[in-house]
């Protein structure tokens, strides 16, 4: 109507036209207001589509981690039983008390503080602070621990104030107890805290830093298989970080199982007897193998310790316990190394039987001792002393008396004049054949912290001491002094495959895994590291007369009733001169029975004393009961 | 009397109507939504958020029946009482109000809460409407302009000191529409403007309190802190950003309902909508704003006297800021400062403000008539 109307009049008067432009001015301020209204909602509509169409995905990925918390859940840790299935670990509830940041009221805090110092005797002021750092956290719902490993009647205390002190809540953890404690530390091991330091490499397999770990023997060898597989649970969490529900659940899959080739009962009963027998040493060992399986049938070091202890070990005891000169934590039996002594004997003589230098008819005579003359200065003479002048003896006399010139011929040979007047097998051939019997390398068994033992021959002097391998060395090496050193369970090894035919044992503790129900799921089969190159008519030989060294000769001590055993002594001195020749000595044992058709291999180890009069008589007594203990 | 009642049902825009009452309806669903964490079923049905905001809605449309009915070029003799009397209410709130998130902004009033700030910009449209129109001669004079400008200045000042920096950009922005729409100089105006902006980062440094100052600063690099100041906007903008197209479903956006979000039901509803029925539940909001808004432009285009004009302009202006700054806060376009969604947050205030308003536009379409009086 307002456009039509002014198209009829030709003039317009001035009043018109102004309202004329005034409703054109109108009109466009209209129109752009209109305009107004679509760039607002343009560009709101703009930037939401940046927000949601284009960015959407990655906001969905936000809003996801915002609100649902992963927490593992632990599974529970493999048992351990001996052979006999014997429980030999037991996963048991600890009490530590624990509070809640978020739900402890600050304005009570004063008063509740205090009941708690009366209670637990942990001082305020600390779990003030602990409890005041996490409160203001990201995560104020998981509980502070304020103390650990309470007494059963901290924790009951602690449950029935639950609901007068807010906040305040037992946490309930699992933790290892070992049932026979230091009867079996060296070989289990224990579980602790993952520290600080192993932290970054084990950060990648799926561990917390409050996460336990295997930290020694078994444990650690088998902590895969042990700890199982952490379960996952996607807990719904709200902006408090409060729990909401659990919106999925990947359960824990729980360790499996060990069977040890362990013999708790003997584990027990050797322990007791090294125990008695051990005198001044400060370290003792004794290993009881089964010769056809590697089994590690009992394994005892002494003085050993509680594993039990490292659930709630204050620095101070660990630092008690690792600066102990006995070592305590030590497994002696394979962590160190000792000059073997006349034991070294089973290898040089089945070495030189099978060299051909020696058979069991080859008489030599001993003296008492053997001289050398320097080879480059005649004046000066060498003594090669054996423990006694022990006349002319056949290859069983020999071994049965360990007579040390009988073995110095043996490998060194013997020279006269420089004229050789017997053929020895030589520093090469012997170190060759200590090799072979795994000496010089860790024997593999599943136990950490094996040591290798030293092989010494002419090319090692040089390397390591830059001097030049003498005649000497050479008759040392034979009868397991000088530079040869080898570990207790390296030393049973040797007997074992004299024992056994010539095999020589991966030696084992753990004989399955099984599962939670104890059903095998993998056996461990026995395995032989090498057979010897030695025949089985030699290591006859050498069997025979270790036989005859405990049934007539210097392992006599050893004899069990019933029972024929094969034994060889050895007396290996070590450390300074004590004037006149004489020297302190670890006292050593090893040998098999029945010797007829031998089933276990023992070694006996006593940092000080005599072979014949300590090691072997408290072998016997091992032997007797191992025996014997049925009748 | 028969003819006015024709005309009062010819010329009654139910487009305008249906579209308030769509975006009410629209706006407690949401509210019932973000709801669900802090109500349960143990709420007395009456303390819960939607029936509150259903009776508040009931209230505004009985009011707005009764604006309607009510010959719009009354209100102009009321202005000068309207206007001293929202003053003075602001002023009661600096003095006694109830602070929340720190900012003075409630009274409470017969049992409940009355945010006077939001009646303020419906009066300041009537008292600018009014006055503008009874100059209308002389409105190319600076004294109109500067008077006007002082008119919309003191209320926007004592929003300004609650603090509520929203609600005072505001005021300013209904008086610089109506005083366009009025006539001013564009002289006058583009000079304000540049001036205004060459005053501005001085006295956002020496005016602007600390709050704000963080909020702005928050706004600026929310990740600082995020689980302070800076949580509500980064919250507020993973909600959005994650309804993606359509949407997690209405209650069950996780945000919304595991409380990441804050006042969800009032100044960061529109994150609601964005995370539960996506983008396209936004754009259908939009929607029926945008034809709300095109409705009250048709009654200020069409109205036959400035008065008229002027008030819907006004109002137009009031819910079109409202909207922008409301939705700007939350996608992060715009510093945090709380206003509410016009019609969609909860609140009883701005709502009956709103419906009111909307009666208002009705009166100015259906009294075209010459006055009654």
């Amino acid at each position: 109507m307002e456009l039509l109307g002014p198209k009829k009049r030709r003039w317009r008067s001035p009043k018109e036209k102004q309202e004329r432009s005034d409703k054109q001015t109108l009109r466009d301020k209209f129109f752009y207001f209109r305009l107004l209204v679509f760039i607002v909602f343009g560009v709101l509509t703009l930037q939401l589509m940046h927000m949601q169409l284009i960015k959407g995905e990655a906001y969905e990925q936000r809003a996801q981690n915002n609100h649902l918390r992963v927490s593992p859940t632990m599974p529970s840790r493999g048992l351990i039983f001996d052979r006999n299935r014997t429980p030999l670990v037991e996963n048991v509830p600890r009490f530590s008390a624990g509070i809640i940041p978020a739900d402890f009221p600050k304005e009570r805090e004063a008063e509740l503080l205090s009941q708690l110092e009366a209670l637990l005797h942990v001082s305020g002021a600390e779990i003030a602070q602990k409890v005041g750092e996490k409160r203001d956290s990201k995560d104020p719902f998981t509980p502070v621990i304020i103390k650990e490993g309470l007494t059963p009647e901290e924790a009951f205390s602690v449950r029935e104030l639950e609901s007068r002190l807010p906040g305040v809540e037992v946490v309930v953890d699992p933790i290892r107890r070992y049932v026979d404690g230091p009867l079996l530390a060296h070989i289990l091991g224990y579980v602790s805290q993952v520290t600080e330091d192993q932290y970054p490499a084990l950060k990648d397999k799926g561990y917390e830093l409050d996460d336990r770990i295997g930290q020694m023997g078994v444990e650690t060898i088998y902590e895969q298989v042990l700890r199982g597989e952490p379960g996952r649970n996607y807990v719904e969490v709200d902006a408090a970080g409060r729990e909401v529900q659990t919106v999925h659940e990947v359960p824990a899959k729980p360790g499996a199982g060990l069977v040890l080739s362990i013999d708790m009962d003997l584990q027990r009963k050797t322990t007791e007897l090294v125990q008695q027998g051990v005198g001044n040493s400060l370290n003792a060992c004794a290993i009881v193998m089964d010769v056809r399986s590697g089994d590690v049938l009992a394994m005892v070091s002494l003085p050993n310790y509680d594993d039990n202890l490292f659930a709630d070990m204050t620095d101070e005891q660990y630092q008690a316990l690792n600066n102990d000169p006995a070592k305590p934590m030590v497994n002696h039996c394979i962590s160190d190394t000792y000059p073997p002594g006349s034991t070294f004997k089973q290898v040089t003589g089945t070495g030189a039987l099978q060299e051909g230098v020696a058979n069991a008819g080859t008489t030599i005579t001993s003296y008492g001792s053997i001289s050398v003359k320097n080879e480059y200065d005649p004046s000066i003479v060498y003594v090669f002393k054996d423990w006694s002048a022990l006349g002319t003896l056949n290859f069983y006399q020999g071994v049965a008396q360990s007579s040390d010139v009988y073995f110095y011929y043996l490998a060194g040979g013997y020279y006269q004049d420089g004229v050789e007047l017997f053929r020895g097998m030589g520093a090469e051939a012997l170190a060759q054949y200590t090799r072979e019997y795994g000496i010089g390398a860790p024997t593999g068994i599943d136990l950490p912290g094996e040591a290798a033992g030293i092989v010494p021959d002419p090319v090692w002097k040089e390397q390591e001491l830059g001097e030049t391998w003498t005649i000497g060395d050479t008759y040392n090496f034979a009868i397991g002094q000088g530079f040869v050193t080898t570990t207790p369970l390296q030393m049973v090894g040797v007997t074992t495959a004299i024992a056994n035919g010539g095999d020589v044992m991966v030696p084992r503790v753990v004989r399955e895994v099984v599962d939670a129900a104890g059903q095998t799921i993998l056996p461990i089969a026995p395995e032989v590291a090498r057979h010897l190159s030695i025949s089985d008519e030699n290591l006859a030989t050498f069997r025979e007369g270790m036989r005859q060294a405990v049934s007539w000769g210097t392992a006599n001590s050893a004899a069990v009733s019933g029972v024929s055993v094969a034994g060889k002594t050895g007396t290996a001195e070590f450390g300074p001169d004590l004037g006149g020749g004489t020297y302190e000595s670890h006292a050593w044992f090893t040998g098999f029975a029945p010797a007829e058709d031998p089933e276990i291999a023992i070694v006996v180890f006593l940092e000080k004393g005599n072979g014949a009069k300590d090691a072997a008589p408290l072998a016997g007594r091992i032997l007797n009961y191992y025996f014997h203990r049925g009748d | 009397m028969r003819t006015e009642k024709v005309s009062y049902i010819r010329n009654f825009d139910y487009v305008l109507l249906l579209s308030a009452l769509a975006l009410v309806a629209f706006g407690i669903i949401l509210i019932y939504s973000g709801s669900l964490p802090k109500y349960d079923n143990s709420t007395a049905v009456i303390e819960h958020p939607v029936a509150r905001q259903a009776i508040f809605a009931m209230i505004g449309i009985i009011a707005m029946f009764a604006m309607s009915r009510v010959d719009y070029r009354l209100l102009g003799y009321t202005a000068i009482f309207l206007y001293v009397g929202a003053l003075a209410a602001l002023m009661f709130v600096l003095i006694a109000g109830q602070a929340v998130y720190g900012s003075r902004r409630w009274i409470e009033l017969a049992g409940t809460q009355v945010q006077p700030s939001e009646l303020t910009k419906l009066v300041l449209v009537i008292v600018l409407a009014k006055y503008l129109t009874d100059r209308q001669e002389r409105i190319g004079k600076p004294a109109v302009f500067v008077t006007s400008l002082a008119i919309a200045i003191v209320p926007a000042a004592l929003v300004f000191a609650e603090p509520d920096l929203g609600s005072a950009v505001i005021l300013v922005a209904i008086w610089m529409a109506v005083i366009i729409m009025a006539g001013a100089r564009s002289a006058h105006v583009l000079g304000l403007i540049a001036s205004a902006a060459i005053v501005a980062p001085f006295a956002l440094i020496a005016v602007v309190s600390d709050y704000q100052r963080e909020r702005i600063a928050t706004f600026l690099d929310p990740g600082k802190d995020p689980l302070g100041s800076g949580f509500n906007t980064l919250q507020a903008e993973i909600s959005i950003g994650s309804g993606r197209l359509f949407g997690k479903g209405l209650t069950h956006g996780t945000q919304t309902q595991l409380d990441y979000l804050r006042t969800q039901t009032t100044d960061y509803i529109f994150s609601v909508l964005g995370e539960e029925l996506g983008f396209v539940g936004v754009v259908v909001l939009f929607a029926l704003f945008i034809v709300l808004l095109m409705r009250a432009l048709q009654t200020a285009s069409s109205s036959r006297d400035p008065f008229g004009r002027l008030l819907a302009t006004g109002i137009c202006t009031y819910i079109l800021f409202q909207v922008f700054i409301n939705v700007g806060v939350n996608i992060r376009l715009l510093p945090v400062t709380g206003i509410p969604l016009p019609f969609i947050s909860q609140g009883g205030s701005s709502l009956i403000t709103l419906f009111i308003a909307m009666g208002i536009l009705q009166s100015v379409r259906t009294h075209r008539g010459p006055s009654e009086w």
